[in-house]
């Protein structure tokens, strides 16, 4: 039975519409721009801007920095996206325990990395990490570790990155999975208690399946974010040393802020569009056969 | 008869500005210190009200860029010098050129050249000075004394010598340098003649004099002279004796004063070290016009004040930002304090990079070349053919 | 609720693990909280020192001196209320309808709303600049609140959580000849509390913290929001890092308040439905 039009225009209509005049035409417009040479003079008078075919994407192609900077973000979404919703979810699991105490209180220490000040949070990160004062290296020298120089050595900028995006990812993703978790009826529980499963068994027949929708939800968005990543890189290391930390968008930033190849970086925004939404494409359909 | 004109046009002016509204934009806490500069100017100006919108250092960038692009911009605006070149290239500022022409206050004699270099671009004058900052020597007296140098060290051979005899001390180093900041490589570049764009407007960097700088500044790297994982934290560094010496800004002199002031007087500033020159770099901030403005005239009459002696002194005063104007630095406060009067004689050589639009692009690529060489990637050969190969692709 | 003897071994590692999280967490929020009541000299201090030893309420006497407070409170009040309430309003209804609805060309076009997160803001932020001016509006409170309240973050959330509505409950009221909108406030949004809740406090967040966009939309500092007035007492060189400290522990205070009473809301409308599926 279809859904009548008057409904699909009441409910969908206003949320499409703004949508559409506040992001989808400023998504075509920065779109578009990609087949231009739109550059340093066509801010003022756009008239200066000139077509140029697919020159920007060529060019992109034969940039080593380009690749450098795809591999790395596809190597801190590897490694981020499971870790993000591991600990996540363990922690939605233990603050949805009817047994634990002080739960308002854990709820918002774990949310407050996503409320505090990014100063802040530069300034302590960069002490924890610091190679001589810091306290990683302190705590790893109590079991005979060698510290390391966290920021400045390419091989361990880029996890430390992914440790502080981690960090800051796990609050709202808790959050997220907990609404989901809230939801799940008790008697579900009780019935599998009564089939005589474990904890264990519990958690895989009963509390996965019923948070399907949260799980798709969260990795979906997180897929789409953390290939978007840029203010990390941007706070701790701008990217270096050697570009080891230079993301797809931290690339298109200097392109398009430093160097005002505006054309050029909205040529590496299509390309990261297209990666993106093929990933996202994927994880809806994949959904859709387990259904 | 010419008395009797310009008094009548004066009037007439008076009258056209009756009511206006000056919209002025400038950044973070220079934005919130002007008001008690501008109450003298709406005095001088009877009916003319000044409106400031500060904005954040942060994000200033996308706000003017913004305002370019959709021809929202103030009156007049506070640009970094360093910002100017693109900024101009736009094409969304005022050409000064007549203004200046008719002037009595300002003229480029007035000001630093460097800091007046900032503000031409392809010719035209679109900007005027308004402070300067410039680079120079921060280090420890104490710690220097140690290793024999009752003064700073004055010259290239100096500077490597001490830093090496400091660096020899366990756990300590000489000095720092970031891996890849061009503020802090180019004024080596400089001191010994060389550059990184010739007058040509052709890559400059494949000089035997270029090649010795950079040679200079990566073997402090390459013989453990310098942190190579950085400061961590350049004030408890240079409290702790860490790093004995690092160049940097004036803002830099209060900020040590309040947080680490258990070394006060145990430490000065100097002259950058010489090798064929004492070159540093110049930065600071200027004021531009927009095109757009409704009110040029009384946004140039603005300029003129923000330009007098009397104005930028008082500014040095409530800020400690280093005039541009050259005839302030006689004044004894200027000439007593040993901290401004090391800026003040090393303004007399500091110099802006160049003003092209492709500046940003040159930058970025010496940047990350220079890293590279440091770092021990490749060597001083392959550096120079790399920077002079992309860099001709810019300038192409 | 079930009433179960749990193993005190099992509280034990619990709460240990919800400790670490919490010394983990919270380190950075510490630090800018003990930075806001220090003296310049032990900001920057090794060890660093996670209370003053000589605390002053300095930073916040010169805040309150530099930042007039009043207009900025009163707008991001405004704008983070009102965005808040139309956004988790617009993401309830199109949630549902993507959810719930039954048309040709449904998933496609939600795909096109998930698409309009791929573009990275930095992209279209001149763009959505130039909507807005040539809409004039440019410094209104419309400027502000417009842009950001129908995300597909909230859509898609909403979505996700009404799907797992079973369908009889609708279908039921649907026989009584029910219409969608009766359906939409009688049975999904009471049975949504929980996740309202959660889009809330997101919303809310991100409205209150929202700090570029203010900043671009204001031609004149009336319209600054709390965030943007804090921001300008930065210098060019990060000094003056105890006074944005001071900021933005008060920019947060807000948000910790509503938060709590946000949670009491979610607890309150979990034992209010009482799980009648």
């Amino acid at each position: 039975m279809k859904t009548r039009l008057s409904a699909i225009l009441i409910f969908l209509g206003p949320a499409l519409f703004i949508m559409t005049v506040f992001i989808i035409i400023p998504i075509v417009l920065s779109l578009l721009i990609s087949v231009t040479d739109f550059n340093v003079y066509a801010i003022f008078d756009w008239k200066n801007a000139e077509f140029v075919g697919f020159k920007n994407f060529i060019d992109l192609f034969s940039d080593v920095i380009f690749w450098k900077a795809l591999f790395n973000t596809f190597y801190a979404l590897v490694v981020a996206l499971p870790l993000t919703i591991i600990f996540s979810l363990l922690f939605a699991l233990l603050l949805n325990r009817s047994a634990t105490h002080f739960k308002s209180f854990f709820r918002l220490s774990l949310y407050l990395p996503s409320i505090t000040n990014t100063v802040a949070i530069a300034v302590v990160w960069a002490w924890l990490l610091n190679p001589r004062y810091g306290l990683l290296n302190w705590f790893l020298g109590l079991f005979g570790i060698a510290g390391q120089n966290w920021l400045s050595d390419p091989k361990w900028a880029m996890p430390s990155i992914i440790a502080l995006v981690v960090w800051k990812a796990i609050g709202p993703n808790m959050l997220l999975f907990l609404a989901g978790l809230q939801n799940i009826p008790d008697f579900l529980y009780e019935a599998a208690e009564l089939d005589g499963a474990n904890r264990w068994k519990q958690f895989l027949h009963v509390t996965v399946p019923s948070l399907r929708p949260q799980l798709l939800f969260v990795s979906v968005m997180l897929v789409i974010g953390y290939l978007q990543l840029f203010e990390e890189p941007y706070m701790l290391t701008k990217g270096g040393p050697l570009n080891s930390t230079i993301s797809i968008v931290l690339y298109l930033y200097r392109q398009g802020f430093y160097q005002f190849n505006f054309g050029y970086a909205s040529a590496v925004a299509v390309v990261l569009f297209g990666i993106i939404l093929t990933l996202t494409a994927i994880q809806m359909r994949l959904r859709k056969y387990q259904e | 008869m010419k008395k009797l004109v310009i008094s009548i046009l004066l009037i007439l002016f008076a009258i056209s500005i009756y009511g206006t509204t000056l919209k002025i934009w400038a950044m973070g806490e220079e934005a919130k210190t002007l008001p008690v500069i501008i109450q003298e100017f709406e005095k001088e100006n009877p009916g003319v009200k000044v409106e400031i919108q500060a904005l954040p250092w942060s994000n200033a960038f996308e706000k003017l860029l913004t305002g370019v692009a959709g021809r929202q911009l103030p009156d007049v605006i506070q640009m970094g010098t360093t910002w100017m070149p693109s900024f101009s290239a736009m094409g969304a500022f005022q050409d000064l050129g007549a203004y200046i022409k008719n002037s009595e206050i300002i003229s480029e004699e007035k000001f630093f050249p460097g800091s007046w270099s900032t503000c031409v671009y392809r010719g035209k004058v679109y900007g005027i000075p308004w402070y300067v900052d410039t680079r120079v020597l921060f280090y420890r007296t104490d710690l220097l004394a140690e290793v024999g140098y009752t003064e700073a060290p004055r010259n290239w051979d100096e500077l490597y010598d001490a830093a090496k005899k400091l660096a020899e001390r366990p756990e300590m180093y000489g000095l720092t340098f970031q891996t890849n900041e061009i503020q802090e490589f180019i004024p080596f570049v400089w001191q010994n003649g060389a550059t990184v764009i010739d007058e040509n407007n052709k890559p400059g960097v494949d000089t035997p004099e270029f090649m010795e700088a950079l040679d200079y500044f990566a073997r402090f790297f390459e013989e453990d002279i310098v942190p190579k994982a950085g400061s961590g934290n350049i004030f408890q560094d240079f409290a702790s004796g860490f790093v004995p010496m690092f160049f940097t800004g004036p803002w830099m002199v209060s900020m040590i004063h309040e947080q680490t002031p258990q070394i006060d007087g145990k430490w000065a500033v100097a002259l950058m070290p010489e090798k064929i020159t004492r070159t540093s770099f110049m930065g600071g901030s200027n004021w531009v016009i927009s095109k757009t403005s409704k009110n040029k005239e009384l946004a140039w009459k603005f300029l003129e004040f923000m330009s007098r002696p009397e104005t930028q002194f008082q500014w040095y005063q409530l800020l400690k930002a280093l005039p541009a104007v050259k005839e302030v630095w006689n004044y004894k406060e200027l000439k007593s304090d040993p901290f401004t009067s090391v800026f003040g004689e090393q303004l007399k050589d500091a110099k802006a990079t160049p003003n092209i639009a492709e500046w940003e692009k040159i930058e970025s690529i010496v940047e990350s070349v220079l890293e590279k060489r440091v770092l021990g990637k490749i060597t001083t050969d392959e550096a120079i053919k790399e920077m002079t190969q992309k860099i001709s692709k810019v300038l192409k | 609720m079930r009433k179960k003897k749990i193993p005190f071994i099992e509280q034990l590692g619990v709460h240990t693990i919800l400790l670490a999280a919490f010394l983990i967490m919270a380190i950075p929020f510490f630090w800018m909280v003990s930075t806001s009541f220090k003296n310049p000299d032990e900001i920057y201090i090794f060890p660093p020192r996670w209370v003053p030893h000589r605390p002053t309420f300095d930073n916040y006497v010169e805040l309150f001196k530099t930042v007039d407070f009043g207009r900025p409170l009163i707008n991001t009040v405004i704008v983070a209320v009102t965005s808040t309430f139309l956004s988790v309003m617009l993401s309830a209804m199109a949630g549902y309808g993507f959810a719930k609805f039954r048309f040709r060309g449904k998933e496609k076009l939600f795909l096109l709303v998930l698409a309009t997160l791929m573009v990275p803001g930095q992209m279209t932020l001149i763009p959505v600049y130039l909507i807005l001016n040539s809409l004039n509006l440019l410094n209104t409170y419309a400027g502000l609140i417009l842009p950001g309240v129908a995300s597909a973050f909230g859509i898609f959330f909403m979505r996700q959580f009404i799907m797992s509505i079973p369908d009889e409950l609708i279908d039921a009221a649907k026989m009584d000849g029910a219409k969608e909108f009766f359906i939409f406030l009688k049975i999904i949004l009471p049975l949504s509390k929980p996740a309202l809740a959660t889009l809330t406090i997101f919303n809310f967040v991100g409205a209150w913290n929202s700090f570029l966009w203010p900043l671009i939309v204001a031609t004149d500092e009336k319209m600054y929001t709390l965030p943007v007035a804090i921001s300008v007492v930065q210098g060019q060189y990060g000094e003056k890092i105890a006074l944005q400290m001071s900021g933005s522990f008060i920019v947060i205070i807000p948000i910790i308040i509503v938060f709590f009473f946000a949670q009491k809301y979610i607890i309150k409308g979990l034992s209010m439905s009482g799980m009648k599926f």
